[in-house]
């Protein structure tokens, strides 16, 4: 079956290797990079310094102080329409036609707000990825060609602006450097069709929930370039979660935070697409708040979602987890909320070394992303990117490491008696 | 390869009940069971052994030397027991087995699972199940010795299931053979199924609730929090969070916590209001005025605080007990937890 126009379909670039070159282009697997020429930076005031690295798995380095990981996605019909509502324009809308996306590269945002003076210490803990040693397994990231970006806020710039630079400017390069690779030949094409509404009805119907969480500066995740902090819980079309629709601005607690690749690259989605017809009904996507501050807050959003589920014909639901402590107990009242409306629902939350941080009895199937606070052994590396010092020859917890406990079951890590 | 055994005075041999009084001993080579276990593979250099009265009421200096004893020979491993179903016998080797463990010395212990031993170790020990008496003994010794070898020589233990010791209350990470998105999609048709499981289940640690407090005119009331509050400038550096200390602030002769004397580094949530009254974190004000209306005893000495955000559950039942330990000693009756 070909695909029709309102499909979305992703070609993948299989890149093995990043090199530095005066000319720009893609040779096999090999994509050749004039960093001059990517202009990183340029025309964002808020931006004292924005300097570009290429970072391979097996150098002894450790990335620190990671804000966000991003695919390096292309509309390949219109680049001007990428990261809609933060880079390009949303007329054209995210979620269909094709998207160009190079295979095996990261593209990090690193910046020590720290060291510039715009957060206090101890506001926000490690974020850490490594290129070797025991930790490099720990997340996605240690064992992709990673780009990395790391800015220096100009002193005085409101640290909303600065973060809206720093954003900007990382979606651009992840756009500019797969923007190399349009005219070659990719190495797969996936077709992402919107679920059928025909599918054969005694198939059981499934709703995912997608919690996020939208605090303020630093802590924010953006719906086509607004922050989502009064956002109320919604359906939306999860082929355009997959083309840049969700993008990450919040930078607390590295492991499970849900990067901007943790969307594009959503694990559930394809999972529950690919499922479609065959053994279940992938009746759609809420994203939901979490982490939300009061208790009717809280009730409100379990109960909106599940509301929302419900008229959508779900006989099961997923709930997924954005970050650790307070959003589990939102999981928790949605899972409760779903389950009194007559839905079966799975959750997914991390572990601490004290179990899960909050329970309900209605609870009784969750899928576990892992203890966070198992420490992985010493390592002392060659060089740091992006911090003074970051732990180097110290047992470092799990919950330091970018996405290696993503609670939208991305990854594979789960806990076992011990 | 250094191994020590730790055994009571029975099982060293140094008599029954009249000799439960017995002081640390230390002597070399294997002796009662440690010679089960040189027979199971595993070879003893030290035996270390304390009369179980001896160690329940002088604790201290029963555990310290014993423990200065183990710093000096820095064992490979630790075996205590096994203690079957002796309480006292099996305190010692838990309290032991806590101790080495926190030097980094790898315990193996055996117990029944009931035994008082199994809480003290605190899950630092692989500990063993056995029977209430010592007709398991033939069955264990293997198995102590098999797990004993492998942490001597830095290899790997697998699981409860596989190893036959009791689950530590620990939760270790393992790769699973597919993500945890397609992991939930299964789980979630299972269910639908009728067939429900779960990969994680909670520890089901419910505090039941305490009498009401008699005569609360005449009761002494403490304060406790977990809202971060402490005095201006954070002199004993409370972490913001991932606590791993709790504090103590004395209040005697302090009738309000003033804003410019206290305030909240909890790093959890918004805590401006709350800094504008600090009284509104440990409501000192209120409790003095019910003080001085005669409508309760007596305000607790000082306050206790800790930051309670992303606190593992184990470092706050450990604070908990800790700080209630304290309190029960100064004859605390009741408590007013702030939670944020």
């Amino acid at each position: 079956v070909s695909p029709t126009p309102a499909d979305l379909q992703i070609a993948t670039f299989a890149i093995g290797e990043i090199v530095e070159g005066t000319q720009t282009g893609r040779d096999a697997d090999t994509l050749v990079v004039s960093i001059p020429k990517l202009a990183v930076g340029a025309g964002e005031p808020a931006l004292a310094e924005a300097t570009v690295e290429i970072v391979r798995p097996g150098e002894l380095v450790r990335i620190a102080n990671v804000l966000d990981v991003v695919l390096s996605v292309v509309k390949h019909d219109d680049p001007s329409s990428t990261f809609p509502g933060v880079l390009g324009d949303t007329t054209s809308g995210a979620g269909s036609g094709r998207t160009d996306r190079l295979e095996g590269v990261g593209v990090l945002s690193v910046c020590d707000w720290l060291a510039a003076g715009c957060t206090q210490p101890e506001e926000f803990p490690d974020a850490f990825i490594d290129m070797a040693g025991p930790g490099q397994d720990a997340t996605r990231w240690g064992t992709t060609t990673n780009v990395v970006l790391r800015c220096i806020p100009t002193p005085g710039v409101p640290l909303e602006e600065v973060d809206a630079a720093v954003r900007r400017s990382s979606l651009r390069l992840a756009r500019d450097l797969a923007s190399i690779v349009v005219d070659t030949d990719p190495s797969d094409i996936s077709t992402f069709a919107r679920p059928a509404s025909g599918a054969d009805p005694t198939l059981p119907s499934i709703v995912v929930i997608l919690q996020i969480a939208s605090e303020g500066p630093l802590t924010d995740t953006f719906l086509y370039g607004a922050h989502m902090r009064s956002h109320v819980s919604t359906r939306i079309d999860p082929l355009e979660i997959l083309d840049g629709a969700l993008t990450n601005g919040a930078y607390d607690w590295a492991a499970v935070r849900n990067v901007t690749a943790a969307y594009q690259d959503c694990a559930m989605i394809r999972e529950l697409l690919a499922g479609h017809g065959e053994r279940l009904r992938f009746a759609g996507l809420i994203v939901a708040p979490g982490y939300l501050d009061t208790a009717q807050e809280k009730q409100r959003s379990a109960e909106k979602s599940a509301e929302l589920a419900r008229r959508m014909g779900a006989d099961g639901v997923i709930c997924t987890t954005f970050s650790s402590g307070n959003s589990h107990t939102d999981t928790m009242l949605t899972v409760r909320a779903c389950e009194r409306q007559g839905i079966a629902t799975t959750a997914i939350v991390s572990e601490t070394n004290g179990g899960l941080t909050d329970h309900v009895p209605e609870a009784d199937c969750i899928v576990s992303t892992g203890n966070e606070d198992t420490l992985i052994d010493a390592w002392t590396p060659q060089r740091v990117i992006g911090a003074e010092e970051a732990r180097a020859g110290e047992p470092v917890p799990l919950w330091a490491y970018v996405g290696a406990c993503v609670e939208t079951g991305d990854m594979t890590w789960t806990a076992v008696p011990a | 390869m250094t191994v020590v055994h730790y055994l009571n005075q029975f099982f060293a041999g140094l008599g029954g009940e009249e000799a439960a009084g017995h002081e640390p001993v230390r002597v070399d080579g294997a002796r009662g069971p440690g010679r089960g276990l040189v027979a199971a593979g595993l070879s003893i250099d030290v035996t270390l052994s304390c009369g179980d009265d001896r160690f329940g009421e002088d604790e201290v200096t029963s555990l310290a030397r014993l423990l200065s004893w183990l710093d000096e020979l820095s064992p490979d491993v630790l075996v205590c027991g096994p203690s079957f179903g002796s309480g006292r016998y099996g305190y010692a080797c838990g309290c032991l087995a806590r101790e080495a463990a926190r030097r980094g010395i790898p315990v193996v212990a055996a117990m029944t699972p009931d035994s008082p031993g199994v809480l003290a170790a605190e899950g630092a020990a692989y500990i063993v199940p056995t029977g209430s008496n010592v007709a398991s003994m033939r069955a264990v010794l293997p198995v102590v010795a098999s797990i004993a070898e492998r942490l001597a020589a830095g290899e790997p233990v697998g699981s409860p299931e596989e190893e036959g010791y009791l689950p530590r209350g620990l939760r270790q990470n393992v790769r699973a053979e597919r993500t945890g998105a397609a992991r939930a999609i299964d789980l979630l048709l299972a269910k639908l199924s009728g067939d429900t499981r779960t990969e994680v289940a909670p520890t089901g640690d419910r505090v039941a609730p305490p009498p009401p407090v008699e005569d609360i005119a005449a009761a002494t009331l403490a304060l406790v929090t977990e809202a971060g509050c402490v005095p201006q400038g954070n002199p004993d550096r409370l972490p913001t969070r991932h606590a791993n200390i709790w504090l103590r602030y004395p209040i005697d002769g302090v009738t309000s916590l003033s804003a410019d004397r206290y305030g909240s580094v909890h790093a959890g949530f918004d805590t401006s209001a709350a800094n504008e009254d600090p009284n509104r974190l440990v409501p000192l004000d209120a409790v003095r005025e019910l003080e001085s209306q005669g409508r309760i005893g007596r305000v607790h000495e000082a306050f206790y605080t800790t930051s309670g955000v992303d606190t593992p559950v184990a470092t706050s039942a450990k604070f908990g007990q800790e700080i209630a330990q304290e309190l029960r000693n100064a004859g605390v009756d009741a408590v007013i937890l702030t939670g944020t």
